[in-house]
């Protein structure tokens, strides 16, 4: 086992890998900027919305302009292999930073983008068809242990399985939800929209779909079946471009499956590109293997089988938990789950005190339209506005104010139901990771995962 | 048909496969061929009106050719005649006179009701609702312009000093009795009351054919053809602006803020709609109340019979209570009939329900609000549109 996982392979995948995933980050940063977000995400907001025990991560002004372009600029760096060592690390820590500023902008993918980053701190990602290679004839080398492209193919087959798995539930299977919903929103699109008339379409599509995310890590992984299932790779994730404002995650999925491909397939692409450029054949032919020494090489193998482990355990942390997971989203994030709920939500929040003030608060005078909609229904986010609001009220003539919220929210189709109890004080309660009780219960059971 | 496109760009990507076998390739014609052969035998089996329940085009021009179209005439009708009682009175500021005025006031005010909830479109274009029903009205700021020889009427700040509550001020609020009223238009000063109500009135009459003339031309296709539901489309700007218009403007506006119900209890009751007629105050509300729910239900304005709406789209989608397997509009009505129980019970002066019998203008807003969930989480929800506007409660 540890010899095959050893077993030195063509770096050409990894480098692939990381030219295309540093290029879709660049694009993505890029697009980010020129579509305003940044100052409507994290510049305009009063109030944001840290993750528990993160709450160090603030939130940084005008200055998280800077932050982006050191997450872009790094993104490049790490396209080129150019000081790839310290831009790995800064293009993690840039962007896991923007992603942990606040919960409302909170998305799987980016989660994953998080993780990759992470791995490719510590993986010889530069060390072949890279700017450090062509400079240092040191690092240079054509053959890298086979565990390191491994371990982010069991990383993509972790995505896929886990998302596969969330959908067997009866929503998604039996009820054809949320796809019932969303795709006759689409069925004005030209070619396939008339489809989306029929009330079996979501149906296909939901069968389709969770049948597509179980196999789909072991088609790709299988040689004779890969080719096929990189079709399969590139018309669903088309499907969902085309179907959904998801950004440029389908097109980072299908770079990201490049990886399941051989060592002599990455080649060909390494040499066509050379070939362009007519750069030196030594450039691509070291003939040399990158070791890493022998501690740090069991050290890292530990320590990747604990982060993938850790991948396949904390999706299921929600059966520690009562009460049904959508409802509650006690341990929904950082699980693989998407695309699974079509959630609304309207809340009205009321602060009083003891001298019978009483006021109802217009929630866009704290929040944006975003933050309204995602904390609406999202019971940890309730709780962190109710804490603002009784932070804002108690310099704002209210003693020991009280906050109470009216909320109704509809999952998946169900008819709208409070989500909070009315009549618990928001202001007494505390975060923690135990069970929030003053969540009203769904009264109603999604089986299944 | 379209699904032999969609075949034919499945084989196209397919063939820049080199290593992709005969044998595979005919695997996806095969499942293609399945599926279109599905989709052609669930035509058959499939009532066409089924899919005309979902198609959004066809939603759109019903409601734009049975309902918002018409409606704007039958309004710009009464606001025609209004206006030309209006000039009677100008011409000759007599009691006679000024009692015609008032009914074809009254009677544009209400028709008025039936074109409010349509602020989108051109009446967003031209944000004519805050040109024609901004209240209370702002008497100081009246006042002041009737002295100034040419007072801006476009700004933010002249909305409470136009429209029909600055109408109804001027011809039921300026005095205490028909004879000091008629005083009022009496010598220099007043005609230069006259005047302003001349420019008032002309001022609405301009803006609304600017509006009408829109729906009549262009705007009518570009509403019909931008069938999406991303939040630039049609029909999501016209969920959120009627959602926002039940929540804002029947809800708050006419029952919420005169109550007290959402500003801390205090009731004010100078703030009901037509404030210094007073007695009209319920049917405006009442006539808002139907507009809505007929709008929702698609009830042609010319025939009275319902069309293809926001119900039947709801209907379309199959959107009902799991529960209970009621389906939402029935939902939704059941909801707009409990809040037309609660306005059968008021007396038709709500200042003076706001003043004596407060509890039942609270009931009121209670029971709307309800409908205000059902629309701006379930009905939204379930077509897949996002609420964007954002809402004042608490101002």
């Amino acid at each position: 086992m540890i010899r095959i996982l050893q077993k030195p392979v063509s770096a050409a995948p990894l480098a692939i890998f990381r030219i295309a995933f540093g290029a879709m980050l660049f694009l993505s940063t890029v697009r980010f900027w020129s579509k305003g977000w940044i100052e409507e995400l994290y510049i305009k907001p009063k109030y944001f919305f840290p993750f528990y025990g993160l709450e160090f991560i603030k939130p940084l002004g005008e200055y998280t302009y800077l932050l982006f372009a050191v997450c872009a600029i790094s993104a490049l760096f790490v396209a080129f292999g150019f000081l790839y060592k310290m831009a790995s690390v800064s293009l993690f820590l840039s962007f896991t930073y923007i992603e942990l500023i606040d919960k409302s902008t909170y998305l799987n993918h980016y989660y994953f983008v998080s993780v990759v980053c992470f791995m490719l701190i510590f993986l010889p990602a530069h060390v072949f068809f890279s700017v450090d290679a062509y400079r240092s004839k040191k690092i240079m080398a054509d053959k890298i242990p086979a565990w390191c492209a491994l371990s982010l193919q069991i990383l993509v087959g972790i995505l896929y399985f886990y998302a596969g798995i969330a959908k067997l539930n009866s929503d998604w299977l039996l009820e054809a939800l949320p796809l019932k919903i969303w795709l006759p929103a689409r069925n004005d699109m030209p070619v396939i929209g008339f489809l989306f008339h029929y009330k079996w379409i979501p149906f296909v599509f939901s069968w389709f779909g969770c049948l597509y995310d179980l196999t789909i890590p072991f088609l790709l992984a299988y040689k004779k079946t890969r080719l096929f299932a990189f079709a399969a790779v590139v018309i669903f994730h088309g499907l969902t471009a085309v179907l959904f404002p998801i950004g440029l995650f389908p097109y980072i999925m299908i770079v990201t499956a490049l990886i399941f491909f051989s060592g002599d397939f990455h080649l060909k692409i390494v040499k066509a590109i050379s070939g362009v450029f007519r750069w030196n054949s030594t450039f691509i032919n070291s003939g040399k293997t990158f070791h890493f020494s022998e501690s740090s090489n069991a050290a890292l193998l530990a320590f990747f089988s604990v982060l993938l482990l850790i991948q396949m355990i904390l999706p299921f942390r929600y059966l520690l938990y009562p009460g049904e997971l959508f409802w509650t989203e006690e341990g929904y994030r950082f699980s693989w789950r998407v695309m699974l709920m079509e959630k609304a939500g309207y809340t009205q929040f009321q602060v009083q005190d003891d001298s019978g003030k009483s006021l109802i608060i217009n929630n866009n005078l704290f929040l944006t339209t975003l933050q309204e909609k995602m904390m609406s229904t999202q019971p940890d986010m309730i709780l962190q506005y109710a804490h603002i609001l009784r932070d804002y009220y108690a310099n704002h003539g209210f003693s020991n104010p009280k906050i109470y919220v009216d909320s109704y929210v509809a999952l998946n189709g169900r008819l709208g139901k409070p989500l909070v109890s009315p009549d618990v004080n928001l202001a007494e309660q505390t975060e923690t990771f135990q069970h929030k009780i003053w969540i009203t219960p769904l009264n109603d059971e999604i089986k299944g995962f | 048909m379209d699904w032999c496109v969609t075949a034919s760009v499945h084989l196209l990507l397919f063939k820049k496969m080199t290593s992709f076998t005969f044998r595979k390739s005919c695997l996806i014609v095969l499942l293609t061929a399945a599926l279109w052969a599905c989709s052609s035998s669930e035509d058959k089996t499939t009532d066409p009106t089924d899919v005309q329940e979902t198609n959004r085009k066809a939603m759109l021009t019903n409601l734009a050719d049975n309902i918002i179209i018409p409606s704007y005439a039958n309004f710009k009708t009464k606001l025609d005649a209004m206006i030309s009682k209006s000039d009677a009175f100008i011409a000759k500021p007599e009691s006679a006179q000024l009692t015609e005025f008032r009914q074809a006031w009254a009677d544009a005010y209400t028709e008025w009701q039936k074109v409010e909830i349509f602020e989108f479109g051109p009446g967003e274009t031209y944000v004519i609702r805050n040109y024609f029903n901004i209240y209370p009205a702002n008497a100081t700021g009246i006042t002041a312009d009737i002295a100034n020889a040419s007072p801006n009427l476009e700004v933010p700040a002249s909305y409470d000093r136009q429209g029909f509550p600055a109408l109804d001020y001027l011809i039921n609020g300026v005095g205490t009795d028909d004879a000091s009223i008629i005083k009022f238009y009496s010598g220099t000063d007043g005609a230069k009351r006259l005047a302003h109500i001349k420019r008032l009135t002309s001022r609405m009459s301009s803006l609304l054919s600017k509006v009408t003339t829109d729906w009549n031309g262009s705007a009518r296709e570009t509403f019909v053809t931008k069938t999406g539901l991303d939040i630039s489309s049609s029909t999501s700007l016209m969920v959120n602006a009627i959602v926002l218009h039940y929540e804002r403007y029947i809800r708050s506006g006419k029952f919420g803020i005169p109550s007290g119900a959402m500003l801390n209890g205090v009731p004010a009751p100078e703030k009901v709609e037509g404030f210094y007629k007073k007695d009209l105050s319920l049917t405006l509300a009442k006539t808002a109340q139907q507009a809505y729910v007929d709008f929702f239900n698609g009830k042609s304005v010319k025939t009275g019979t319902e069309g293809l709406a926001l119900k039947t789209y709801l209907n379309g989608l199959g959107a009902k209570d799991s529960a209970t397997g009621k389906t939402l509009t029935e939902i939704i009505n059941s909801q707009f009939d409990s809040s037309k129980k609660k306005l059968d019970a008021l007396k038709p002066n709500l200042y003076e329900e706001v003043k004596t019998n407060n509890q039942a203008m609270k009931d009121t807003y209670t029971e709307m609000q309800k409908s205000v969930r059902m629309l701006k989480v379930d009905m939204t929800s379930a077509m897949s549109i996002t609420i964007t506007y954002t809402d004042n409660d608490g101002d």
